[in-house]
């Protein structure tokens, strides 16, 4: 097909302008954390300081738990990966080596789950939990967050494991293998891929997730980062390059994971057609 | 048309999982079938799973509807049938909250698929830097809601902010505009960031369905002499009709349900202007501290996502799709 170099150049221009648009905000938030104090509030805003520092980081650390956040982060979605993960395996496993007679009726759950709304959940959730006195706990939030995301990495999972043939399995198992440790040395090794898209994905879910904790934790000590940094913003005077900086903690390390491993995520996402 | 169906269902994996189940399992059946020691053991790795499941989520289900049935203040909690459905049903505050949640879908899923579409229309003819871009233009669906929204509060903020700048410095408003605080402009703003958020999604799903389209049928509608809208109108949009319709519906439940950017930028405010059902609940609940009532705009609002997931497994069942 051909096309004149005119369309071609206009269709560059309309994606960068697009892409300029969509990182428009991150750089501002990046621009606004390296501003000493006196420059937040200049007007007209400096678009490219000169006077960039890490002022405002080491203020923030001062003044707030932001390791805290951050650590509390760090323990609730790492949790939450590795418990949906090993589960979300098995599950996938028995469902695409097994005749499950239940699976459409398993696959319509997950389906449900999927689009279960989350402010719906939150109340019983926050009642449940109150009242076995877990509230504040890495414990609860690592099971509210999983009981949302394993659905999703199940679903995720059975389209990469169904791609691994089962003549494999089978050969394991006349090679003397039990069902586990074809499991374990045949099925997993292969669906490595898939498994790091999964991970990928629980992991961001859960980093980025706002409402359960908000609910779930009134210890601020207990706090994730988003919620952390959310009641910053809520104080009678918001020091904005502060405030950019906790977000840019927040926000770099998983845009920075992403970046390297987008291959792996997007693959993981085209396949299940999920979104968080 | 029939042939249309077959290739866009066969696209890489943008089918929901069970679709090309059942095809798989008919055209070769499990050999292992008739092992009677193995019969269960499908069911024993998918126990952790359901049983976590089976606490944690159907669970809260149940609690959620029983507590709908009650009027709670505080540590009372009194049975009351179905009083909190009568009185929503009643009373402006849900319907006014359902008419901004429907405008804000609409509005949201809208520009998600069409920006979306356009945006992977022109993403898949690029050679040169295309990963660089998708990388680029996927990344604000990376950022957490919460904090993208911060992001923007700071952005809109109505007198340093550098959105009132750049406007005004353009000429597009005549003087600063407090964004988050006349009710028109927050809905619009929390509408512009859910869209900013949205879009790179519903990109990437429509990218992957037009890299299954196979290229010779636009090859042979070249050699036929059709222009490139031709080709847009009877190539790529049947191809992706499927998927159009697939994205879409999702969308809608997953923009219906969202909480977050809402949530940071205007708690629901002002008077209400952006209080869309799921801050209603949050509100209702966490704020008035009524459980009850909050539970029953829960149900409510699960009953009209379920709508939407109806017709979302009537798209994606293959033989349905296949039908028409």
């Amino acid at each position: 097909m051909q096309e004149s170099p005119g369309i071609r150049l206009l269709r560059w221009i309309v994606l960068f302008a697009a892409l300029i648009i969509m990182l428009f905000p991150i750089y501002w938030m990046v621009n606004t954390a390296l501003k000493p104090s006196t420059q937040v509030f200049e007007s007209p805003p400096t678009f490219f300081s000169t006077a960039w520092s890490l002022d405002a980081f080491f203020a923030l650390f001062e003044s707030r738990p932001i390791g805290r956040y951050f650590l509390n982060s760090l323990v609730v979605a790492g949790g939450t990966t590795v418990l949906s993960v090993v589960l979300a395996s098995f599950a996938a496993y028995g469902l695409t080596r097994f005749p499950v007679r239940i699976e459409p009726l398993i696959i319509l759950a997950l389906l449900f789950i999927k689009m279960l709304p989350e402010a719906l959940l939150v109340v019983p959730f926050y009642q449940l939990i109150a009242d076995v006195r877990m509230l504040n706990s890495y414990l609860s939030l690592v099971l509210v967050y999983s009981s949302f995301a394993l659905p999703f990495a199940i679903w995720m999972l059975i389209g990469f494991f169904r791609v691994i043939p089962r003549d494999l399995d089978e050969a394991g198992i006349m090679d003397g293998a039990s069902r586990l440790q074809t499991f374990w040395l045949v099925v997993l090794p292969l669906a490595r891929p898939g498994l790091v898209a999964v991970a990928m994905f629980t992991f961001l879910t859960a980093w980025n997730a706002y409402l359960w904790s908000l609910v779930l934790t009134t210890d601020p000590s207990m706090y994730v980062l988003p919620v952390g940094i959310a009641t910053l913003k809520g104080e009678y005077q918001v020091h904005w390059n502060e405030l950019m900086a906790a977000a840019v903690i927040a926000i770099v390390p998983v845009l920075a994971i992403y970046t390297v491993l987008e291959r792996y995520l997007v693959a993981g996402i085209t396949a299940g057609a999920v979104k968080g | 048309m029939t042939s249309d169906q077959d290739t866009t269902s066969d696209q890489a994996g943008t089918v929901p999982a069970w679709t090309s189940r059942g095809a798989s399992r008919s055209s070769r059946p499990w050999r292992g079938a008739g092992l009677k020691r193995e019969r269960w053991l499908g069911y024993y790795f998918l126990l952790p799973a359901i049983l976590l499941t089976t606490a944690l989520i159907a669970t809260p289900l149940a609690r959620a509807f029983w507590t709908s049935l009650h009027r709670t203040r505080g540590l009372r909690s009194d049975f009351v049938g179905l009083d909190n459905y009568v009185y929503l049903l009643t009373t402006a505050e849900f319907w006014e909250s359902l008419r901004v949640s429907a405008v804000f879908t609409t509005v949201c899923v809208f520009f998600h698929m069409l920006l979306g579409l356009g945006l992977a229309l022109m993403l898949n003819k690029v050679v040169f830097a295309r990963t660089l871009l998708r990388v680029g233009l996927l990344a604000p669906w990376i950022v957490a809601p919460s904090l993208g929204a911060i992001i923007w509060v700071w952005l809109l903020e109505p007198q340093f902010g550098v959105v009132n700048y750049m406007l005004s410095s353009i000429g597009l408003i005549e003087r600063y505009q407090t964004w988050l605080g006349t009710p028109e402009l927050a809905l619009a703003s929390v509408m512009i960031v859910d869209i900013w958020r949205g879009t790179p999604f519903v990109m990437l799903l429509l990218l992957a369905g037009l890299q299954g389209i196979p290229r010779d049928q636009y090859e042979a509608a070249t050699i036929d002499g059709a222009s490139a809208w031709q080709q847009f109108r009877f190539i790529t949009l049947p191809n992706l009709r499927y998927l159009l319709v697939v994205a879409s519906t999702l969308d809608v439940i997953y923009t219906m349900r969202h909480f977050d950017v809402i949530a940071v930028m205007t708690a629901g405010g002002p008077i209400g202007a952006t209080e869309v059902l799921p801050v209603l609940i949050y509100n209702t609940a966490f704020t008035q501290n009524n459980f009850g009532r909050a539970s029953a705009i829960g149900i409510l609002l699960l009953g009209v996502i379920l709508i939407f997931a109806i017709f979302y497994l009537r798209a994606t069942q293959p033989g349905k799709a296949r039908e028409d």
